[in-house]
């Protein structure tokens, strides 16, 4: 890995008996976009609000580009922007207000900030409507001035907190391009998000994230390759489970096979010919299929191997 | 610096919220002129009542001297009627609210000591209290016509009798005795043994004989509203936690000192602008309404101080709500205990010797009341910085118990 600017150490921070984050750790590396994907509720915004120095930890270190986060933590505060999950704005004032403000806020002032604000303005296409109050745009728009108001003061991270709950496609585009356009420009970008494909097509890494903990970590492609060539559930007769799930195991197509409530789970090299060959072997046992489902092989999948829920439950 | 931005940027919000504005900046004013009329109208006399007069005992010296009596009463003003069948049509259709007919033979039955009755004819449109009014004044001036009668007849009997003895052994003559009564009449009307005087109670005024009863409008609603300003605190740092900038704020270099600082700010600056606008405006518009001349007292500098205290005071509440309320709702039900309520015990509405002794003991646990002392000490009583450092000093207290305790009681999260 290229010189981290961001160290996790095993982050932990507990809510009475609420353990929302146990022991986070992963390095992220200057000029990387990194993903933290995981369902709702998994710790993905503890974990962020911690790191963006909302509140400290209970055990555990953060270190950005050098300076400890919990005895440095307003000079790391200004190596920092962040785009939080909710439109953290304030809706009647216009977006020029907005951004003046949360650019003064970081300590701009004078020529720079006008410049910044105009800069900022162009880069999310709105310029033309800067004077209305936001209460007035789109949904999409007033996302587009939530990141504004993140990229200021061009920070050296910026977290992105599920930057496009709620945003229309074409919105989510833009967002994407942006972020894209941020990182060429070599800011290095921490995203979390439960949309697997928004983890896929943007993060150079990704840690996924569950129940507090991170349960893997590598570049989308490994993780999916991890997984081999897809999962098949078959749905078959509890009776009939054992005899099928032993026989399927042994096709050179098959890692593995498990039984899961009512189903066996066929973990694939290549996904057709594991298929292929579990439909015939019921055919030959007389077995009873219910349900037939196939996950090809993505980040979806490799989460639902790794726990055993789906992402968006 | 950065706590000024963030006190720019919520003054910002509040101007361009109409319903913050008028409630802060002109619903005040508002208030000083009515409570100032009302005041005013009750320290004052009332308008003269009409008072219709049939007098059919035209010609008669008694029925004249009772009309000139009832004119003589400030509260009064006659209007003669000829005809009694004209007033009760009048009264009818509500063109005047009452009548009051002296009888033919009332000079004459006074005169000879027989019972003489004056009728008050009230119609649909006369109110309970003007009629009692006119009642209680017709029957007083009528019973000093009776006496003043009885004595003159009773002494003019005693001159007859004694005008049967010597010349000589005449102290009194009639003529003198009923001049000398005649006087006494006379030097009771002008320059009364008894004599009733209304004025307001010294724990108001401090034993001044001037007392403006707009200038306590107008500091009673200038504390009212300038605490109100904390209610306006309190929710906006509710609505910032509501809308995640709150969160924003302090993943940024801002410190949270600076941000409570920030938020605070405009409490303290709109307390005090609320003040300047309530005295300048009450003391400029309210003489050219008829509503009074407010004073703003001999002492600037004392008024300056009051004035900060209270703004200070005003803010530290801001922060103690927004410590204490977990919701939207909350914060309007907190601020309405804590700010009207304590307005109204406090005196800030009427002043505290009309609220009764609970209330008004009750008034000194809350700092409207304080404030409210201060203030009545320099436009009202005359008094300076020094004479009113105590009710000042009770107020910084409640000011620093505010700060503290909800500082100390915030959620930063």
């Amino acid at each position: 890995m290229a010189e981290p600017i961001l160290v996790v150490e095993e982050l932990q921070k507990s809510y009475g008996d609420n353990h929302a984050v146990r022991g986070v750790s992963f390095r992220v590396a200057r000029g990387e976009i990194f993903g933290l994907l995981g369902p709702n509720g998994a710790g993905k915004t503890t974990t962020i609000s911690m790191l963006t120095g909302l509140f400290p930890p209970d055990a555990g270190t953060v270190t950005v580009d050098g300076l400890d986060l919990k005895t440095q933590l307003a000079a790391v505060k200004a190596k920092l922007g962040l785009v939080p999950q909710e439109l953290a704005l304030y809706p009647t004032l216009s977006a020029r207000q907005n951004l003046t403000f949360f650019g003064k806020i970081y300590g701009l002032r004078g020529k720079q900030l006008s410049n910044r604000v105009k800069e900022v303005l162009e880069m999310i296409g709105l310029t033309d409507k800067a004077d209305k109050a936001i209460e007035t745009y789109s949904g999409g728009m007033k996302r587009r001035v939530n990141i504004g108001a993140g990229l200021l003061h061009k920070p050296e991270i910026l977290f992105l907190d599920e930057p496009t709950v709620g945003v229309d496609p074409q919105s989510r585009n833009a967002i994407f391009e942006n972020v894209e356009m941020l990182n060429r420009e070599g800011m290095t970008v921490i995203y979390t998000t439960h949309y697997m494909e928004e983890a896929q097509r943007l993060c150079h890494r990704v840690g996924i994230i569950d129940t507090g903990k991170v349960i893997a970590l590598d570049t989308p492609s490994a993780l999916i390759r991890s997984l081999g060539g897809g999962i098949i559930f078959l749905g078959v007769a509890e009776e009939q489970a054992e005899a099928l799930a032993e026989q399927v195991t042994q096709l050179p197509a098959v890692k593995a096979a498990t039984r899961t409530d009512g189903q066996i789970k066929i973990e694939t090299h290549r996904v057709q010919e594991g298929l292929m060959g579990a439909l015939d072997l019921a055919n030959r046992l007389d077995v009873r299929l219910t349900s037939l489902e196939i996950l090809e092989p993505n980040l979806e999948s490799v989460f639902l191997h790794l726990t055993g829920k789906k992402l968006r439950q | 610096m950065n706590a000024l931005d963030v006190a720019w940027k919520d003054i910002q919000i509040l101007l361009k919220d109409r319903g913050q504005v008028i409630l802060l900046f002109v619903l005040p004013i508002v208030f000083v002129m009515a409570f100032s009329a009302a005041l005013s109208a009750s320290a004052n006399s009332q308008p003269a009542i009409d008072v219709p007069v049939v007098n059919l005992d035209a010609g008669g010296e008694k029925s004249q001297n009772l009309v000139d009596r009832l004119n003589a009463d400030q509260g009064l003003k006659t209007q003669a009627y000829g005809d009694e069948a004209q007033a009760e049509a009048d009264l009818k259709d509500e063109k005047i609210k009452l009548a009051l007919v002296i009888p033919a033979g009332f000079t004459s039955d006074i005169e000879a000591g027989q019972v003489a009755k004056l009728r008050l004819v009230r119609g649909p449109a006369a109110s309970e209290s003007e009629i009692t009014t006119v009642r209680l004044v017709a029957e007083g001036i009528a019973a000093d016509l009776s006496l003043e009668t009885q004595l003159e007849a009773g002494l003019s009997q005693m001159g007859a009798m004694m005008g049967d003895a010597p010349a000589a052994t005449q102290a009194f003559t009639v003529e003198r005795i009923k001049a000398q009564a005649e006087s006494q009449y006379e030097r009771a009307k002008t320059d009364p043994l008894l004599a009733v005087e209304a004025r307001w109670p010294a724990a108001l005024t401090g034993g001044k004989e001037e007392f403006e009863p707009s200038s306590f409008s107008m500091a009673g609603f200038a504390i009212l509203f300038a605490f109100m300003g904390a209610q306006v605190t309190a929710a906006s740092i509710h609505d910032e936690k509501k809308l995640g900038t709150f969160r924003r704020l302090q993943t940024s270099p801002l410190s949270r000192f600076e941000l409570m600082v920030g938020k605070m700010l405009p409490n303290f600056v709109i307390a005090l602008v609320q003040v300047a606008i309530i005295f300048g405006l009450s003391v400029v518009l309210l003489p050219l309404m008829n509503l009074g001349a407010p004073s703003l007292g001999s002492d600037p500098l004392a008024l300056v101080v009051v004035t900060v205290v209270l703004a200070v005071c005003s803010m530290g509440l801001g922060v103690f709500i927004a410590a204490l309320a977990r919701t939207e709702s909350q914060v309007g039900g907190i601020a309405t205990v804590l700010l009207w309520v304590s307005g109204m015990v406090g005196g800030a509405f009427l002043p505290a010797f009309l609220l009764g002794n609970f209330l008004n003991t009750i008034g000194k646990v809350v700092p409207h009341y304080w404030a409210l002392q201060a203030y009545n000490d320099l436009l009202i009583r005359g008094k300076g910085l020094v004479d009113v450092l105590p009710a000042v000093g009770i107020l910084a207290g409640f000011a620093l118990l505010f700060l503290v305790v909800g500082l100390a009681k915030f959620r930063f999260d």
